[in-house]
């Protein structure tokens, strides 16, 4: 089962090993025959003592605070992550998104002179799980980069080519290990939902600092960063040069319009006697269509549940979704419309409707996530929420509920996980957003309401909740001096007294709780 | 009662000193008390069509009339065999279930041939032992042949929930005389008279020497009940109240401060006052009692869950409801019945598990037995299961059907992924129960050769040529060894 569906947000898998202090690597340029040439390339013996060097890496030092999904206005205790970036052209660093998600401070260094320099994002795509760093203050760039040499892409690699990891080791030296691409397929990147063409390998890396997102190299080209190392598999997830190149692209205009995103859902249609029901013959392909989701560009063309599609731009389907692509061979079809393609692309579309074959035509389209109701992830920023006289609104997504974990979840988890998954009903109300009840923060005024959360919000004093901004405004406008919540669930009914509510903001800021801000709305 | 606001009945918890209480052994106050040797099978959810697995377990009873013994209901839940042994009588004596209710944890057994304890004297019931006050336990704890004694006093009572059925709560006394397995069932005494039933304790890792007995008061009501011939069950209002603390809400919903009166949080509309009442009414008052803020209310000079009122009454009783609606007064006759849709959230005990086999594929009611066979860690059945009264989902489908496993073969194979769903719809006709599933499979449209099945939040039917489904059925059923195609209940 295919799904472009943009779902739960999932934690990220650190990539390579952990990083461990007491090893120290021998300094040995073992490279792979296959790489030799590329290290030449652009790399250079500096100290003549054999070891072999490269300057086109550059250690990158985060350190990220996430804002906690529970307590909206306080961020977590602050982690470092280290990896490495890869320099390209115009002094700009290439790192995986992950690195630079939720950053207080971006600090590049040098592998061999242990110089720094902060830094700052450019541009990120979450989904393509790639960002670009620049220097922070350009004055202190000419100095940095005068020695570095950029680095081109390579994305011509196809299925038994020979690559190479880099990394570095202690004192700048430069550490190859072989690896060979056996398979290229789609996989899940970081958020959920983000599935793009990767190239799997095997081969096994070593444990060493800023191992994070290590560059993938090809003849002194980058053909890709590491994705994720399985070490007990010893397999290799590498994200790669073509979804680099396309990401490069569309940040070069300075205006970032991301991936496109089609919102269908399919199905395989290896079962014959599914294929039957369908009126699908022997031989014929075709993925079928259980569930297109409304404003993305499957909707926006005209796809239809119960659709078989039969090719896309021209590539015919078959039964497990896949295309046949001219370097890489068998491929999910998704790489034709997400991976590969842009923004405002032609999209041709042929199915199979009630028998009769129906071609379908417009432009790829892509619905930001920061649109859709329940967004799946957000980082950078923190979670809106409304905070008043104790009660704390929050808007319904899956950050929130990835907060609470894996273990069995209660009815109420359970009951707004639901939610979140099928909004539709909210959506036709024309709710922006879905806005609940999280939790009370014990007040006078909220006396009795202490135990609650989870419910979502409908009305408060008459005025329908479609986002924290309805909410905000209601709240200006008691009846008779209380204000009316009504909720979805158990007990159905609040009332808060007005100005009781208002004198709880003030100590709610100044006393006790020590909230710093009542709301945050973005 | 079991609705998850539902308050601790307050008791006052004066000191009282320790009351010696003679013990006359020649009294033989304690002949009457039997063990209860009980062979049972448990029934097998995950494969609802074997007999189940063979199970034993021993425990006490007491004669509390002309060949009547009280027990625990779990103690002789799901039993095939029932043994009574006397103190003074080594002679095993076949016995048989007269009446049980799961929901209050007691059983009335009779011995099958009742000369043997026609000699014996009955034990007579007693009333509410005060705090403070020693009680002893009689039993056959922890399968003993003889006869065991442990001494301790009253130290709380209170509603809590009876762990047997696992969803309902009544009134139940706290004791720190020990109380171990085996004892169940067996009388609590004061005064030669019996002030409870033992009934269920802690592991010792939770809570250390506490014991809980089934109070009179539970133990007369159920009496009372099967005096009619048959056991009715407890009633419920089947509604949620919601404390009035906030002084906002007070006003708004135009109460005095006098603290009378308790929001309706929610109500089941198929419950008892499912037509009487609605979210936003103030309870003031039942069968002319104040009902406090806090859901109280003033029994026998006692203040007690206003539930408790309901929990001394019978199927077919009423009670009257003052409640206040949008600001002004108003009044309900609410005449009470059992909450059917409560009870497949609890354990069930003495039902055969219920299913239907069609080509491989295994159709299961939901219920509480089955989400522990199975372990079922699908969300949207456990969304189900735990919001299945707080979204009302009972009205819709009384008994969610679950495609509970797939028994692979050719003709289902591609299906197997789809085990753990939940049934919406077969040949277009809608399941709402598992015998829904019998019709809807019978049912052909015209000529149509297929079977279309529809799981709830899956966007692509299943589908089976009927044909193939059909030749494959007792193919499957002889393979994995399943003789009846369905059993439905009766």
């Amino acid at each position: 089962m295919k799904s472009f569906l943009l779902t739960a947000l999932a934690v990220l898998p650190f990539t390579a090993s952990a990083q461990n202090p007491d090893r120290i690597n021998a300094p040995e340029a073992s490279a792979a025959p296959s790489t030799a040439g590329a290290i030449r390339a652009s790399a250079r013996d500096a100290l003549g003592d054999g070891i072999i060097k490269t300057q086109s890496l550059l250690k990158v030092n985060v350190t990220y605070q996430s804002y906690s999904p529970h307590i909206p206005w306080q961020k977590d205790s602050p982690s470092a992550r280290r990896g490495l970036g890869v320099v390209l052209k115009d002094n700009q660093i290439l790192v995986t998104a992950q690195m630079v998600a939720d950053a207080t401070y971006i600090e590049l260094e040098q592998a061999e002179s242990g110089q720094k320099l902060t830094a700052k994002v450019k541009a990120v795509d979450y989904e393509a799980n790639l960002a670009v760093v620049v220097a922070e203050s350009e004055d202190k760039a000419k100095g940095f980069f005068s020695e570095l040499i950029p680095m081109a892409l390579d994305s011509s690699s196809r299925i038994g080519e020979a690559l190479s990891v880099w990394q570095i080791g202690p004192v700048g030296d430069l550490i190859v290990t072989p690896l060979r691409v056996s398979k290229v397929e789609t996989a899940r990147y970081f958020v959920d939902g983000s599935v793009f063409l990767v190239y799997e390998g095997n081969g096994i890396i070593r444990s060493e600092a800023n191992s994070f997102t290590l560059p993938v190299v090809k003849g002194g080209k980058l053909a890709g960063l590491l994705l994720r190392y399985d070490s007990k598999n010893q397999s290799t997830t590498v994200l790669p040069a073509p979804i680099i190149e396309h990401f490069l692209k569309d940040t070069a205009d300075g205006e970032y319009e991301g991936f496109p995103n089609l919102g269908v859902e399919f199905q395989l249609t290896l079962d014959e006697q599914f294929r039957d029901y369908l009126g699908m013959k022997p031989g014929d392909g075709g993925m079928y269509v259980s569930q297109v989701l409304k404003g993305m560009t499957g909707d926006k063309i005209g796809l239809k549940e119960g659709d078989i599609i039969t090719s896309v731009n021209g590539f015919a389907i078959d039964s497990r979704g896949n295309y046949r692509d001219p370097q890489y061979g068998t491929l999910s079809v998704s790489h034709v419309v997400r991976g590969r393609a842009f923004v405002g692309d032609a999209l041709t579309v042929t199915v199979i409707r009630e028998g009769k074959p129906v071609t379908l035509e417009g432009q790829l389209f892509r619905k930001d996530p920061s649109q859709m109701i329940v967004s799946p992830y957000r980082f950078d920023r923190g979670p809106n929420y409304l905070l008043s006289g104790g009660l704390l609104f929050q808007e319904l997504s899956q950050t929130y509920l990835a907060a609470f974990g894996s273990e069995r979840q209660s009815g109420a988890v359970l009951r707004l996980a639901r939610i979140a998954k099928n909004p539709e009903a909210f959506e036709e109300k024309g709710c922006e957003k879905i806005i609940f009840l999280s939790a009370v923060l014990p007040t006078p005024s909220a006396q009795g309401y202490e135990r609650m959360g989870g419910q979502i919000v409908e009305e408060v004093n008459g005025t329908v909740i479609k986002d924290l901004t309805d909410l905000e405004t209601a709240f200006k406008k008691p009846i008779d001096g209380i204000h009316i919540i009504k909720l979805g669930e158990f007990p159905h009914l609040l009332h808060i007294d007005a100005i009781a509510m208002e004198r709880d903001n003030i100590a709610i800021t100044t006393g006790g709780y020590r909230v710093s801000q009542l709301k945050r709305i973005e | 009662m079991k609705f998850a606001f539902f308050a601790a009945a307050l008791f006052s918890a004066l000191p009282w000193l320790i009351q010696a209480q003679p013990i006359d052994p020649a009294a033989n106050v304690w002949d009457g008390v039997v063990n209860i040797d009980a062979s049972m099978q448990v029934p097998d959810y995950r494969e609802p069509w074997n007999g189940g697995r063979p199970a034993g377990g021993s425990g006490t009873g007491f004669l509390i009339g002309k060949n009547r013994f009280l027990t625990n209901a779990h103690v002789v839940s799901n039993a095939t065999k029932l043994v009574l042994r006397s103190s003074n009588d080594p002679e095993p004596h076949p016995a048989r279930i007269v009446f049980i209710a799961h929901d209050c944890d007691l059983a009335i057994l009779e011995a099958v041939d009742s000369k043997h304890f026609e000699h014996l004297t009955p034990l007579s019931l007693g009333g509410i032992p005060k705090l403070n006050t020693e009680v002893i336990a009689v039993g056959y704890p922890i399968g003993g042949d003889r006869i065991s004694v442990t001494r301790g006093v009253v130290s709380r009572i209170d509603f809590r929930q009876y762990s047997h059925s696992g969803v309902d709560s009544h009134l139940a006394i706290q004791v720190d005389a020990a109380i171990n397995p085996g004892n169940s069932g067996g009388p609590v005494l004061q005064d030669g008279k019996v002030v409870g039933v033992a009934f269920q304790g802690y592991s010792g890792n939770v809570a250390q020497n506490v014991g809980y007995m089934i109070p009179v008061p539970v133990i007369q009501r159920f009496l009372k009940d099967v005096e009619d011939g048959q056991y009715d069950h407890y009633v419920d209002l089947a509604l949620s109240d919601f404390p009035i603390e906030n002084p906002a809400q007070r006003k708004a919903l135009g109460l005095a401060d006098d603290g009378i009166g308790v929001m309706v949080g929610s109500v089941e509309p198929a419950g008892a006052a499912g037509a009487a009442l609605q979210t936003g009414d103030v309870i003031l008052a039942i069968d002319g009692g104040a009902v406090y803020n806090n859901g109280l209310i003033k029994l026998d000079d006692e203040l007690v869950n206003m539930n408790e009122v309901v929990e001394r009454k019978f199927a077919g009783d009423t009670i009257q409801v003052d409640f206040l609606r949008a600001g002004k007064k108003q009044s309900a006759s609410i005449e009470l019945k059992r909450f059917e849709p409560y009870v497949r959230l609890g354990s069930i005990y003495d039902e055969r598990p219920r299913y239907l086999v069609y080509a491989g594929l295994v159709f299961q009611p939901l219920e509480r037995n089955l989400m522990d066979a199975h372990g079922i860690q699908d969300p949207l059945v456990n969304y189900i299961f735990d919001n299945f009264l707080g979204d009302k989902l009972y009205v819709e489908r009384p008994e969610p059907v679950i495609l509970t496993s797939v028994l692979p073969d050719e003709v289902n194979t591609f299906l197997t992924p789809y085990a753990n769903g939940v049934v919406d719809e077969i040949n277009g006709v809608k399941i709402t129960r598992l015998s829904d599933v019998k019709t809807a499979l019978a049912k052909k449209n015209g000529d149509e050769p297929f079977i279309v099945v529809k799981l709830l939040e899956v966007n692509r039917p299943l589908v089976l040529r009927r044909d193939l489904a059909e030749s494959a059925h007792p193919r499957i059923m002889q393979k994995y060894n399943i003789t009846e195609n369905a059993y439905l209940g009766e």
